[in-house]
Parts: C-alpha cells; structure tokens; sequence
C-alpha cells in the first residue's frame, strides 16, 4: 500500500516539474470545508456554487474567483496608501482584469419558481449579480426561506434552490470581502486567517501574489509572452508561502497531497479512462461486426490501459484523502466503473464470449461519462467525512462489497441489452449468441448475489458495531435487500424454470431498477434516514427516463417476438 | 421407508420453488412500501405501519417453513448440498436471532446533561399511568397500561376508558402530529392555582411570558437572567438575590422586589390586571401585569400537521368529569374531584436501568476551521468500574447493556447533553452465527458451479428451450 503510495508521489513530482509558468498559484493552499486545498480546487468549487460550471467564458476558475476580490481591495486598501500610491491607482491595477464583474451574467438559476418569484425570465439560466440581489424581493424570499427552516421540515426543490441562490449569494460576497478565502495557518488554533484579515507582513505579501496576478492575466489577455509574467507570479506565489508557512510551520504545508490534488484536477485520470473505455467498446464492435478476430488484442491492450487510468484516478483520491474513496454517489459511480469492467474482464477470460467484454466496457464507460457530466447531482470535489463515517474500516468494506455488486448487476444489465438487440435481430439466427449471453448475465447475477447479501450483512455487522442496531430499516440498507431479494427471486425463478433466456435478458433489465432505486433512488428520490450524508437533488427527470425508456424498449421486444412467435407457429 | 416418503409428499408443496419465487417478491414488495412511508413520513410511522405487523410476520413465517421444507425434500444431504443447506440454515438462525431481539431486547435512549446523571432509558413503547391521591399530597399509582394509539386510535365511539375512583377517565381523541404552542385558559376557583401574564420591558429588554402556578399557593417562577420572577408566597427575608415576588389575593397581587446587596425589601406594593409598576432595580424596568386570573390552568393549542417534523409530537384528548383536556406525548395533566386528584402521564416507557450514569465530560472535535462536528465523546461515570470513555465506535459494555455515543444536543453553538443509545440484544450471538453461515453458504453456491441446478436442468431438460 505504502510504495503505491509512493509511486504516485514520485509521479507527481516529475509531474510537478513540468507546470506551466504562473502554475505555482493553483497549488498555493487554502483552508476550506474542514480540510486544507489547493487553491485550484478551492476556486473550482466556488464557481461551481455561483455559476454551476468549472469554467467561465472559457476561462479557468483560478483566474476568475481572485478578480471577485476586488472590492475586498477597496475595503483593506481605500483607506491607506501603499507604497506611496493612492488608492485609486492599486483599484486600477485591478481594473486591468478585463471584466468587472457587475454586468457579467455569472450566477446560475435553475428552478423557475424561484425565478417566478423573483420577477426574472424563466428562458434565461445566468444572470447578474444585480438582478437577482438588488431588489427587495431577494430579501423576501431570504426571510422566506429562513420561515420555512424554522418549521424544521423538509425543503422541497424550490426551498432548495433557494437555498442555493442564498449560497451564491454569501460565497460571492464573502470572497469579494476577502473573508472565505483561508490563506494562512493561526499561530494558536486550527482556524485558518482569511485574505482580508491578513497581519501586515503577510497582507503585504499577499498583495505582491494579486499584482502579479493582474499583470499576468493582463498578459494572457494580450496574448503576448507569458513565462515573464507567470514567472514573477509564481515567486510572488512562493514568496507569500514562505511567510505564511514561518507562521505556524506544522500547519502549513507545500507540495505533496496538495500537489496531487492539483494534478487529479488537471490530469482528469477519469476522463481519459472513459476515452480508452470507449475506444476498447468501438474496436470490439469492429470485432462483433466484422468478425476481425486480430482486433482483440488491442480491445485488450485499450481496456488495461483505461482500467489502469481509472485505478490511478482512485488511488489519487485515496492518497489525497487519506480514506477509500466511496463516501458518495460520485465516489461509487467510478467504483462501480471500476468494477464492472473487471467482473467483465474476469467473465470474459473464462467464457471468450467478447459480448461480455463489449458490454463491460459500455457500461463502464456510460458510468463514468455520467460521473463526468452531472457535477451538479454526482459532487466529483473531494469532502471531509461525517464523524459516524469515520475511522471505520467496516463501514469502507460494507460499501465497497455492496457497490461492487452493483457492478456485477450493472454488467448484467449491459448484457441484457445486448441480449435485446438479438432478439430484435432475429431470435432463430442467433440462438447461440442467446444463450451465451443468458449464460453471462446468470454468471454476473450469481457474482453480484455473492457480493450483496455478504455486503448487506457487513452493513448489519458496522451498525451494530456503531449503534447497536443490526437492523434498522434504514431505507438505504432496505432497499439494498429489495436489491438482492430481487436477484433472489430471479435466480430462484430460473432455477424452477419459471424463466427462460429471454426472462433472464428481461429480468437483467428490470431488475436493474432495483439497484437504480438502492443506489440512487435512496437518497434523491425518498431522502430520508440515517444515511442523509449522501443526500443531493436532481437529475430524478433524467433517471426516471432512463428506467421508463428500458421498460418501453423491453415491452416493445417482448410484443415484437409475441408476433413473431405467433407467425412460425401458424 | 413409507413413513419417510409420506412426510415428503405433504412436504412437497411446502417446499415448493414457486412459493419460495412469492415470498422473495412478497418481502421486497412489502418492504418497498415500508421505505416509502419512512420517507412520506417517518422511521415509527413506517415500523408501525409495515415492518412490525402481521401481514410481514406471517411472510417472514412462511419463509421459515418454505426453508425448512425445503431442506427437509433434500434428505438425506449430500456434499453437494452443503452449500445450499448453509445458506438456507443461515437465513433461519439469522431470524430466530432476531426473533430473540425483538422478545427480550431492550433497544432506548438516553439522554444525561453535562455534569449530570440518568438511570433511566426511554424506549419507543409508550404507557398510560394515572397517580391517585385523596389529599393531594400522597399520590399511589393506580393504573398502568400500555396503549398503542398510533395503531388503535381512541374515537368518541370507540374510547379508551379509565375506571377512576369516581366516574372514568375517557380518552376520546388521537393525533398523530401536531405543533403544541402553550396557552393558559380559566381554572375551577379553589382547585388551580394562579395565572399571571406580565411584561419586563426598558430599551433593552421585552419580556413577555405567563408563570402559573401548579396548585394554589404553591411557588412558580420565571428567570429572565439579571432577575427572578416569582408567583407565590414571598419569604420573610431576602435571600440575597435580585427577586420579585407576586402574592395573588382576590382581585389583584402583592409585590415585594427584593435587591441582592440589601438586606430589606426594596419596594412593595398592590398590583391589579393592566396596572404598571417600576421594580427599581438600577435599570430602569417597567413592570407591567398584562393579564391576571387567580384560578388559572395551562393547557395546549394544536396545530394539526399532515406529516412529523423535528418539531411535532402526539397528543391525545381525554374527557373528564365533562371536560375536556389535550395531553401531550411526555406530559402529563392533573384531574380534579371534590375528593381526588388524579395525575394522568402519557408518554413514553423509561425503564429504570438499576445504576446511575453519569456524564462527567463531553467533547466534539471540529473539521478544521468550521463547526462540523469531525467525532464527539462523553466520559461517562458508572459504579463499579468508574470513568469510562465512550466515543462513536467504541461503546460501553456493563451489566449486560451496551452504551453507545448516538449524537448530541447543542444549545448556541456548545454542547449540553449527550445522547446515549442503550440495548441490551440476546440475539446478538445468533444473528452473528446466522450471517457467518449465510454468507459462507453464498459464497460456496458460486464454487460449486451450482451443481444442484445444473442436475436440475438437466433433468427438466425437456420442459427447457
């Protein structure tokens, strides 16, 4: 474990010592949610709150959160001269940065009640800061919202939205003030001392960092040369570091997991697994349809290479957050990824039957193209955990063991619409291919069973272990055993041959629903019991529609091979 | 031999795959239900209404006959059915384990301040116990019943009744979720004590708040902080704090403001309903009595809600003696007769756990820089074996009861109690081997290649595709 570890770190300072000039900002650390973070992240994040995209204008997030800062310039600096310059002209050196922030359409609405309520038009997603916290209305719906907290019920999606808007609104206000950015460590305490509370040494250092910032997003701007700039910017960077570390040395920190995180967020190892995922499912689709038995090698060779990514994706989060990395539903979507490909590298091996390994593949690369896409539902930044999800190893072995089953399902379900497509092409033709793929989804289903009931009871075991509670019908844990009764009951089904091949490609698609309800359904559809930490909203249109869209597409085939059936008979 | 293969055929449609296929999708279809009235409404509401019921008692029932049978038509076993036998023996030991939980367990809460002690441990049961006294001094407890209003709500048809010493107390209403806010209503003269609605008011400070006192002349009080009110007889002398007190007689109150460096009183005097008066402490207060009733009662006003919140509890109605009162969950309500008083509690159950439980210390560790709680812990105090910490994860075991951290209560940003989960579970042992055996079992069927299907297949080969 430690040398993996070890590797890693060695990667990364080889990575390291290729950034880019003005680099040394991203990875300047910043003390946030409970855990120290690169500034990267730290900006990343908060764009994400305000405008629900990592990026602005095509601009990076850790060029766009500084530039809210200056008012909070205005605030620290109006009133004193520095170096002999007034005011007005350091305001200047600000309006260098070629947008004030004002007129720009950067805060995200989503829930058209809430934008009902504030007079907006609901076609438009962006809107200033102006229109939305201007007017009195804000303020309404603020006490609104704060009424509604009082009664200590559930927020429906428009209290959430409001919530949020409530969020946008502190963040960008607390950052342009200079208070939400953590910079430097106490000299007594854990609470770090944000940008607009800065003693003077360090305030003087932090103001060299923004001046070099301007001028360096003065120089992209211009596009001209950009290593004179970034250059003076990251030894402003190094310089404030300096300082700020002399403050409280054991705190403070440079390099290591914040250099990794700053990699995870520039490498995007899940991204690239996605693209040789994909590639892997295109080369075996040449296989299937073609017949080029050459190809195989490379779908081999693609697949090992995105399942390597995708295990050096999850081996930086764990080294960055020193836990395994299944806390949330962003966390088992790549875990889930992770496992079906290798249940169907492993199937695969046994049987050669290459449908498996195609529907592996696709499967594994929907899940992370999802876990990419939906950053809103699916939260990819990496979080402190709750104190009953901590130092427990039971807990990280009841989630992995119960999600990795939905892998094992999740396989079958791929399969099953492969199995679908058969059918549709011609049940007669391709019998063997039929049964083949019965074969691997009764083989994925019996592997997902040997996974879930053990990881269920794991669960029973921790909750013992930590409330004294083996069952509690906490409805995560219930639906994981509606789960697994469901499998029972097709395992057990087939067994007395009430279902045949097509039951069993039916059932692998429906039944999946089953696990769509435990993993996702749970906390975005009920949101309610013990295991509240995972709770997010939205993205229930598209799931739903993906469930109902199977079900149509598995009555359609059903009633299409009826009428054929009906045909041969007569 | 006969004997045997009669067994068998009665057993036969016991052990029937296609029951075993119901039951599996009964159980799923019933529990789906349950998760959906935990989320409509909450975890008691679901347990009531699906999971702790005859109809999922009589599934779970049929499964263990299903398994059993089903092993039975396998006699005699072979060695290839030595997964399946675990697996299926595993599922039974795992529900008589907790069948044996829910017989003689004790799963409650508790909760002890800081500093303080509890014996005591609240479960989820809940009892109606009256206190009789016929001097109103002594009571004896009289009646104690378990009731189950949640399931069998009381109607004014069909009421839950009380025998008392004179009449019956009835219990005529239930609601599930209501937002009590207090209010104080007009008493029988000579049986309830005073109500006195005042106001404290200077630039700083308005106070607004009823005190009523729980008998006549007994003493009731309000701290507002620099000062105490109270309603009742006064003291002689002062006791060396900032004190008002207010006498009731006929048709207004006498007043005494005791200082706490002066050893006299510092003003008195007569105050009627709507009349102001200055205490005299060093700020200057306006004193004002807003309503005054010399036999007063509290009593609630409910607001119905559809669904539970933090803030909604149960309340039941009772009539008596052709009045009607509204009891809380955890309250209680005192009945008057011209020769009795009756003291009504409906609550939950608190079993008294033998030994005191003290909390001596309670910590939270905080992430880094905010006010989420990263892990919390109480040292806690029992006889015997003295102080004992007890964090999340590592509970203290003592006299058979197993102590767990469960959360904790925080007033202003700083904690004040700690709440406990306290079990007591004999089917800990059984449930443990059950998932052992289970999950041995599951993981052999995959190593066997499920050699009995396969057989099976074989067999119905012809019935196959």
């Amino acid at each position: 474990m430690k040398k993996i570890l070890l590797v890693i770190a060695s990667l990364l300072v080889s990575f390291a010592a290729v950034a880019k000039p003005g680099d040394a900002l991203k990875s300047m650390p910043v003390q946030d949610g409970g855990r120290i973070k690169p500034y990267d992240s730290f900006s990343k994040e908060m764009l994400e709150i305000i405008y629900g995209k990592t990026k602005f204008e095509g601009r990076n997030a850790t060029e766009i959160v500084l530039t809210w800062m200056k008012e909070m310039l205005e605030i620290i600096y109006g009133k004193t001269k520095f170096e002999g310059r007034n005011a007005t002209e350091i305001v200047l050196t600000w309006m260098l940065s070629p947008q004030a922030w004002e007129g720009k359409k950067i805060f995200e609405v989503r829930n058209h009640q809430v934008l009902k309520a504030l007079n907006l038009p609901n076609d438009q997603r962006y809107f200033t800061g102006a229109e939305l916290f201007a007017g009195d209305r804000f303020t309404l719906l603020r006490q609104e919202l704060q009424a509604k907290r009082e009664t200590k019920e559930k927020l429906d999606p428009y209290f959430q939205a409001l919530q949020r808007l409530e969020n946008q609104f502190f963040i960008f206000q607390e950052i342009a003030a200079g208070r939400m950015m953590k910079v430097a460590p106490p000299k007594e305490g854990d609470a770090w001392i944000a940008v607009a509370d800065l003693p003077e040494p360090l305030q003087e250092k932090f103001l060299d960092v923004t001046k070099a910032f301007v001028t360096h997003l003065g120089a992209i701007a211009s596009e001209g040369d950009l290593s004179a700039s970034g250059k003076a910017l990251d030894e402003a960077v190094v310089k404030f570091e300096e300082v700020a570390k002399a403050e409280n040395p054991s705190l403070y920190t440079v390099g290591g997991k914040i250099a990794a995180e700053v990699h995870y967020n520039d490498f995007h190892p899940f991204r690239w697994a996605y693209i040789f995922y994909f590639l892997a499912f295109t080369v075996l689709l040449l296989v299937w349809t073609l017949s080029k038995e050459s190809l195989m090698k490379v779908a081999w060779v693609l697949i090992a290479i995105g399942f390597a990514l995708n295990t050096y994706g999850f081996g930086l989060r764990m080294y960055i957050m020193d836990r395994a990395p299944v806390s949330n539903m962003y966390e088992t979507v790549i875990w889930v990824s992770w496992g079906t490909v290798l249940f169907a590298a492993v199937l695969e091996f046994i049987y050669k039957y290459r449908l498996i390994l195609m529907a592996g593949t696709l499967v594994g690369a929907f899940g992370l193209v999802i876990a990419d896409f939906a950053p809103a539902v699916l939260d990819p930044t990496l979080q402190p955990l709750e104190p009953v999800l901590r130092s427990n190893y039971w807990l990280t072995i009841h989630v992995m063991t119960i999600t990795i089953s939905y892998a094992a399902f999740f396989l079958a379900f791929g399969l099953g619409d492969i199995g679908l497509i058969y059918y549709l092409r011609g049940e007669e033709k391709f019998q063997p291919q039929i049964k083949a793929i019965t074969m691997s989804i009764y083989r994925a289903m019996q592997i997902g069973v040997a996974f879930l009931a053990p990881g269920i009871i794991l669960g029973g075991i921790w909750a013992d272990y930590s409330w004294g509670r083996f069952w509690g019908w906490d409805p995560k844990e219930t639906w994981a055993l509606i789960a697994l009764l469901g499998y029972l009951a097709v395992l057990h089904a087939r067994y007395a041959g009430m279902l045949k091949h097509f039951g069993m490609v039916v059932t692998a698609i429906i039944t999946f629903s089953l696990v769509i309800m435990a993993w996702y359904g749970v906390n975005f559809v009920l949101g309610a019991g013990l295991h509240s930490y995972g709770f997010g909203a939205g993205g229930v249109e598209y799931v739903s529609a993906f469930v109902a869209a199977h079900i149509l597409l598995v009555i359609y085939v059903g009633v299409v091979r009826q009428g054929k059936g009906k045909k041969v008979t007569k | 031999m006969s004997q045997k293969s009669l067994l068998k055929r009665i057993n036969k449609p016991l052990a029937s795959l296609k029951l075993a296929v119901f039951i599996i999708v009964s159980m799923a279809a019933i529990t789906a239900v349950g998760t959906f009235v935990e989320a409509k409404y909450d975890a008691y509401a679901a347990k009531k209404l699906v999971y702790d019921t005859w109809y999922m008692y009589s599934v779970l029932g049929l499964l263990v006959i299903n398994l059993t049978a089903v092993m039975v038509d396998r006699l005699p076993w072979k060695k290839r059915h030595v997964a399946f036998v675990l697996a299926h023996i595993g599922i039974i030991i795992l529900l008589a384990g907790s069948w044996m939980t829910w017989q003689w367990g004790l799963d409650g809460s508790m909760r002890v301040g800081i500093g303080e002690s509890n014996n005591f441990v609240q479960t989820a049961e809940t009892d109606m116990v009256v206190y009789t006294s016929f001097d109103g001094d002594r009571y004896s407890k009289t009646m104690e019943q378990e009731v189950d209003f949640f399931r069998h709500p009381p109607t004014v048809e069909k009421p839950f009744v009380i025998p008392a010493y004179e009449g019956e107390i009835k219990v005529v209403d239930y609601k599930k979720y209501v937002v009590p806010s207090r209010k104080v209503i007009e008493g029988e003269a000579g049986k309830a004590g005073a109500g006195l609605r005042f106001q404290l008011q200077n630039d700083n400070v308005n106070v607004i708040e009823w005190i009523v006192q729980k008998k006549p002349n007994a003493l009731a009080s309000h701290n507002f902080g620099p000062a105490q009110i109270f309603l009742g007889p006064a003291p002689e002398k002062p006791r060396g704090a900032n004190e008002v007190f207010l006498t009731p007689e006929k048709d207004g109150l006498r007043y005494v403001v005791f200082q706490k460096d002066s050893a006299k009183p510092l003003k008195k005097g007569f105050v009627k309903e709507g009349d102001v008066f200055d205490p005299g402490f060093k700020m200057a207060l306006q004193f004002r009595v807003l309503r005054f009733l010399p036999a007063a009662i509290e009593d609630w006003d409910l607001k119905d809600m559809e669904r539970p919140t933090p803030l909604t509890t149960s309340a039941v109605k009772i009539i008596f003696d052709g009045k009607e009162h509204w009891v809380l969950l955890n309250d209680m309500v005192k009945l008057f007769t011209n020769n009795a008083v009756y003291l009504l509690t409906y609550g939950n159950r608190r079993i008294d756990i033998n030994f005191p439980l003290k909390l001596k210390s309670f910590n939270v560790a905080r992430y880094q820089g905010t006010m989420r709680a990263a892990a919390y812990e109480s040292v806690v105090e029992v006889p015997d074996l003295g102080e004992h910490l007890i964090s999340m994860n590592e509970p203290l075991k003592y006299k058979g009861l197993t102590v767990y951290q469960a959360s904790f209560q925080e007033e202003e940003g700083r904690p004040v109690a700690s709440i406990f989960s306290v079990n007591h579970d004999p089917g800990r042992f059984l449930k443990y081997l059950g998932s052992l055996v289970l999950s041995l079992g599951i993981v052999l069927l995959m190593w066997f290649k499920h050699l009995d299907f396969k057989l099976a297949r074989s067999k119905g080969a012809g019935k196959n595709e």
